[in-house]
């Protein structure tokens, strides 16, 4: 700690030479945007089922009928000629259906966007003679537009063009469908799901869904035998189509594009002209509607979805092999600018997300490097520690610093010969030269006292609402089982205070067979009833320990006391640990009412939404708790806080302690022991087992010239970049931004340097240093293709939180979509000048989920809505637990997935683990859920299962047994005796495996079962239009129209 | 009489420029990391409501000495310092330390500015009027 400190960087002012040769980063190749489209494009292929069956295409000729006019040929004779009145009305059913089989199964789904424009008002229910089909089939060969079409509309999916003008007609037609097959509409989403930004050109999928017989399982038998054999055929197409990406397509091309472009654009502005420049630059969305026409002409299936969940950025760790792994560092944008004036062009977040233990994969672990000769080799002047990025030379006698460029010496004991290129003979046997995260075990100049143990202490709530709750029970069971497995054996101490209107200590010494209750009731002058044995070592007095625990729910079982005094118990509890420092956890039953710190009932008052007093509900209420949380964290103790209470608790004042101390917040509402008793035991085993480093400060070290100016999480800053983290484990992420300090880097390359100095449970004392590095541009165009959304969105979603602690719910919604705006318009800006971007939405590759999770930011639980929306206490708690979540899990929580279940359940799988069909993930609105349809909704947090309202009674009567009747909110799922059960209880821990951070609890609705039904589930469904809050189209617009004001 | 009221009021605004002074100093050896921040906020909090008594104090003097200008000239910082304490931010806040500092630093430095014109006007007022005391004290030998 101490040396972190004296190692405050000084940025040096004496110029820097590039430091790195190696590292070219102004010329770098502009690298395609649509790299990530040919991905999803290959998942979109793959379902193209040659062999759909379709047995039942007489029986349900109707509905064919209807969809298959309605996305398929007419609108290109109609485009071909637009005199021509469109014949699509007895356009027949099977067309798709038997496109499948023919060969051109390709140029048939190039086309169908075009088709996309049916004319309004087609007569739904028109059975066309399956005889006639085949006719218009054949015809589509051979319109002149066939072939080339083909081969554009792969090499230009993510200009979208095809799009424009279809859109405006073909949403005015779709409630047809809906209404009258509303299972189509769900089941067409469906298949659209796999291919974000291209969804239309796969009509073939509907052909293949549309003959659904009214029975429920079977039409997701056939969907999926339709899915699972990659057709041959899907190869070949899916290769010319990549092609179509890299090098310009085959002549034809541009040609097409242009006929196409003209047909297109009817509505929504002028021909395009350089379409291969635009293919490299960005992604577009259309939202040219047909000029006087009401309908927003946005087309929803075609708005990009995060369906295959986070996607790291590759790029950069191509770039720079040696940077550490992107799970411990993301920079918001890998392209850091070169000016101030190009640095306030960016208007999205600068910065940094950092997970400095991030759970690393068996056979990744970060090596552990020991200097102990030489002492850990750091830079004279900045304090950088040594990393890849280092240059060895004077015949390996200097090493020149990558991050102030000073030339420091090589001490005698780490001096290596440098061979022929430069580097050094020994590189393969010092990891801290090749790896961009090491360890470093720390000598006792890092120590400002001896390394503490590992020191866990409770402070419980025993009042008369925690007995009944079965929070005790459950609590004390959990610790008990862990005490063998928490860390850092046989160091540990542990020690326990119960309270309620008095404090208990426990006097818990080795010597005694039983432990001994003390009670103090004097609440005003809190004093230690013994020195020690309050904390005790747990290996000594394991046996003490344990009878304690097991004694402790019979001891207050019949406790009537309401009262607590929490606010003199932490303060006790502090004193028993302020010599150690160490954990806190806190189990918090009722709204503490005695002594310092008691807490008013503040959150139920409806009239203070809206007005300017508003943010400080969210805000800690007592003085107390902020100082508290700063004593706290200066004697290094972190609070866990684990709250119960069914009424309010103000989480807000609470959670504070979490907040300062590095905490974290867990929050059961009405805890019920049968029903959150799981979730607890697990949580709280996690919290106790996982590896935690203690007494730990953090700070991050970047290039002359760049600086990092504030820091978002949970933690204490100690000093202007020292972040104080009395323990931090892998399930905790902090967000910090940076700013220019000059007006123009001169440094090709910036380097940044996260060090975090910690107290191992091992008692060994580490540094852990990952270092990364970033090319510095002077293009906003390559800021925005190396943008990280994910590391964005955590920036946003933290800065928003953040902004509801000082003003309304309503302005940090608002300040979330300005910034978007903002960033898209400054993005267009670009762009608009060279191409004719008419009424198209553009958005670089790289940031095409950034207006959905924006979306979703504002939807989310501490920001959504007003009053009714949410409870204070579960706003706040939300907010804390979303200032802690690393990148992927937060983007997890923001856009949640939602999967069918009941196909998955009702097949008779051989392969019992064959979950690959499970991760299709659905877009997140109602429209896609099928009534006849079992769904999970899973945000990492919690499990909602949706029951359809037409799900076959025997599978509801195989999950739950015979409570499938029953009320759902009273009914939990367990395993029963059948192999449905069994298949969704392995599912569900299946989930709960890929993320053991938390432990998502169960809950089951079924649909239509009002309140519960939309508080649980249809409000977090971020896509849909709820309560006067914008649906996912809306939203695209409002921000699209904000984009073009003053463009 | 006059005399020593400017005097007392001289003083006051020693005083004030000097803890303000004081104030501003810990806060820049806070950014630049030469004091923790425990130390910092114990030490402007312990003078902070001094500070705001004293304050208060001297715009009471103005009002009751009938000195209009110098009252409406004190009491606008007067009637912040009441609301930053009815809104419980008068305190440095330890745990937002950072955030804050800045703001918290031009605050300061503004106050340092007022107290310093105050300095000058009440210096001027008293040189005045110790010079027509010792006039008037004259003029009475004179009259004998």
């Amino acid at each position: 700690m101490g040396t972190e400190n004296r190692g405050r960087p000084q940025f040096p002012a004496r110029p820097a030479a590039t430091p790195f040769a190696a590292a070219p980063p102004q010329n770098m190749m502009p690298f395609s945007s649509s790299g990530p489209v040919v991905g999803s494009e290959a998942s979109g292929f793959r379902p193209t089922p040659p062999a759909a069956p379709h047995p039942t295409v007489p029986s349900s000729t109707p509905v064919v009928g209807s969809q298959a006019s309605g996305f398929r040929s007419p609108p290109l004779a109609r485009f071909n000629d637009p005199s021509v009145p469109p014949p699509a009305s007895n356009i027949p059913p099977p067309v798709g259906p038997y496109q499948h089989f023919s060969a051109s199964a390709f140029p048939s789904t190039a086309q169908a966007p075009l088709s996309r424009a049916p004319p309004l008002g087609q007569p739904l229910g028109q059975p066309p003679a399956p005889p006639a089909s085949l006719r218009p089939q054949s015809q589509i060969p051979s319109v002149p537009m066939g072939s080339p079409p083909q081969s554009i509309n792969f090499a230009s999916p993510n200009v979208n063009v095809p799009y424009s003008s279809s859109d405006s007609t073909f949403p005015a037609a779709r409630p047809n469908f809906q209404s009258s097959f509303p299972g189509y509409a769900r089941m067409q989403s469906n298949a659209d799901s796999q291919a974000p930004p291209l969804q239309y050109p796969f009509p073939p999928h509907q052909g293949g869904y549309a003959p659904a017989p009214p029975a429920s399982s079977s039409p997701f038998l056939t969907h999926q035998g339709g899915y699972a054999p990659a057709p041959p055929v899907s190869s070949s197409p899916f290769l010319a189509h990549q092609g179509g990406y890299v090098p310009p397509t085959p002549v034809a091309a541009p040609a097409g594009l242009q006929s196409r472009d003209q047909m297109q654009h009817l509505g929504s502005g002028p021909p395009i002209g350089s379409i291969q420049g635009l293919l490299e630059d960005f992604s577009s969305l259309s939202i040219g509607s047909v000029p006087g026409s009401i309908d927003p002409g946005i087309d929803p299936k075609a708005l990009p979805r995060p369906l295959d969940g986070d996607v790291e950025p590759k790029l950069f760790a191509e770039m720079y092999p040696m940077n550490c792994d992107p799970k411990y560092l993301r920079l918001t944008t890998s392209a850091i600018p070169n000016s101030q004036s190009l640095a306030s062009r960016w208007h999205l977040p600068l910065g940094a997300v950092v997970c400095p233990l991030a759970e690393a994969p068996d056979g990744e672990e970060v090596p552990v490097v020991n200097f102990v000769s030489t002492g850990i080799i750091r830079c004279r002047r900045c304090r950088t520690y040594v990393n890849p990025f280092v240059t060895f030379t004077d015949a390996g006698r200097k090493w020149r610093c990558n991050i102030c460029s000073l030339l420091n010496d090589v001490p005698g004991e780490y001096f290596a010969q440098l061979d022929a290129t430069g580097r050094r003979i020994d590189l393969d046997q010092r990891p801290e030269l090749t790896k961009g995260s090491v360890e470093f075990v720390a000598p006792t100049e890092y120590m400002m006292r001896p390394p503490m143990p590992p020191v866990y202490f409770f402070l419980i709530d025993v009042s008369t609402s925690a007995v009944r709750s079965g929070m005790i029970q459950v609590m004390a069971q959990t610790i008990r089982s862990c005490l063998d497995e928490l860390p850092g054996y046989p160091r540990t101490q542990v020690g326990f205070i119960t309270f309620d209107s008095a404090i208990h200590f426990y006097n818990l010494k080795s010597s005694l067979t039983q432990p001994q209750m003390m009670v103090v009731s004097d609440l005003d002058d809190i004093f230690l009833p013994l020195p020690d044995d309050l904390l005790v070592n747990l290996s000594e007095s394991r046996s003490v320990v344990e009878t304690f625990l097991d004694s402790l729910p019979s001891l207050f079982h019949d406790n009537v006391n309401v009262e607590s005094a929490f606010g003199p118990a932490l303060k006790a509890a502090f004193m028993v640990l302020s010599q150690l420092g160490g954990k806190l956890l806190i189990f918090q039953n009722t709204l503490p009412s005695l002594g310092v710190g008691r807490l008013k009932l503040r959150g139920d008052d409806l009239r203070v939404y809206g007005t300017d007093k508003e943010q400080t509900l969210r805000l800690p209420e007592d003085p107390f708790y902020k100082q508290m949380a700063a004593e706290l964290t200066k004697y290094q103790i972190a609070v866990n806080v684990y709250a119960f209470s069914d009424k309010y608790t103000d989480i807000a004042s609470l959670g504070t302690l979490a907040k300062y101390t590095g905490g974290q917040v867990y929050y059961y509402p009405s805890f019920q022991s049968a029903i959150h008793g799981e979730k607890l035991r697990h949580e709280l085993t996690r919290d106790l087992t996982r590896e935690t480093a203690w007494e730990a400060v953090m700070r991050i070290r970047c290039g002359k010239g760049v600086r990092f100016t504030s820091y978002h999480g949970n933690f204490m800053l100690r000093s202007t970049d020292l972040m104080a983290l009395p323990a931090v484990d892998c399930d905790k992420a902090y967000a910090m931004q940076l700013s220019l300090e000059e007006t123009l880097l001169t440094t090709q390359t910036v380097y940044f340097q996260v060090a975090l100095l910690y107290t191992a449970s091992c008692g060994e004392r580490r540094i852990r240093v990952h270092t990364a590095a970033a090319p510095v541009v002077a293009d906003l165009g390559e800021m925005y293709r190396q943008a990280d959304a994910g590391a964005i969105v955590s920036l946003f979603s933290r800065l928003a939180i953040e902004k509801t602690l000082s003003h309304k719910l309503e302005d940090a919604r608002n300040s979330v979509q300005l910034r978007i705006v903002k960033a898209l318009k400054d993005y267009r800006n670009l762009y608009a000048v060279q191409h004719r971007l008419g009424g198209r939405m553009i958005y670089p590759e790289s940031l095409k989920f950034l207006p959905l999770y924006g979306l979703a930011i504002c939807r989310s639980t501490p920001l959504r809505g007003g009053y009714a929306d949410a409870s204070l206490d579960e706003r706040c708690s939300a907010g804390y637990t979303i200032m802690t979540l690393p990148v992927k899990k937060l983007l997890k929580l923001l856009y949640p997935s939602l999967i069918r279940l009941d196909e998955y359940l009702l097949k008779a799988s051989t392969q019992v683990d064959d979950f690959q069909n499970l991760d299709k993930r659905l877009p997140l609105a109602a429209e896609n859920l099928d009534p006849r349809g079992l769904y999970l909704y899973d945000d990492g947090l919690r499990f909602v299962i949706w029951f359809g309202r037409a799900l076959s009674p025997d599978v509801a009567m195989n999950l739950l047994g015979a409570d499938f009747a029953a009320e759902l909110s009273k009914v939990t799922l367990y395993e029963h005796d059948n192999e449905m059960s069994r298949k969704l209880i392995r599912i569900l821990q299946k989930f709960r495996e890929r993320d053991p951070s938390y432990y998502p609890l169960c809950h089951l609705v079924r649909q239509g079962e009002q309140p519960r039904e939309g508080f649980l589930f249809l409000s977090n469904l971020v896509e849909d239009q709820i309560g006067g809050t914008n649906g996912y189209a809306d939203w695209i617009l409002q921000i699209h129209r904000q984009v073009q004001q003053n463009a | 009489m006059e005399l020593i009221l400017w005097a007392i009021c001289f003083l006051i605004d020693l005083a004030l420029l000097a803890s303000t002074f004081y104030q501003i100093l810990i806060l820049t050896d806070l950014e630049s990391d030469y004091i923790n921040i425990y130390d910092t906020a114990s030490r402007i909090n312990y003078i902070v409501v001094p500070e705001f008594i004293v304050q208060g104090v001297l715009c009471a003097i103005f009002l009751v000495t009938w000195h209009w200008f110098m009252f409406l000239m004190t009491v606008p910082l007067t009637c912040y310092h009441v609301m930053l304490f009815l809104k419980q931010q008068h305190l440095f806040d330890v745990t937002e330390a950072f955030r804050f500092l800045s703001a918290e630093k031009k605050f300061r430095l503004i106050k340092l500015g007022f107290y310093l014109t105050m300095f000058a006007i009440v210096t001027a007022r008293l040189a005045l009027s110790a010079f027509e005391f010792l006039a008037d004290a004259d003029d009475a030998e004179h009259l004998f």
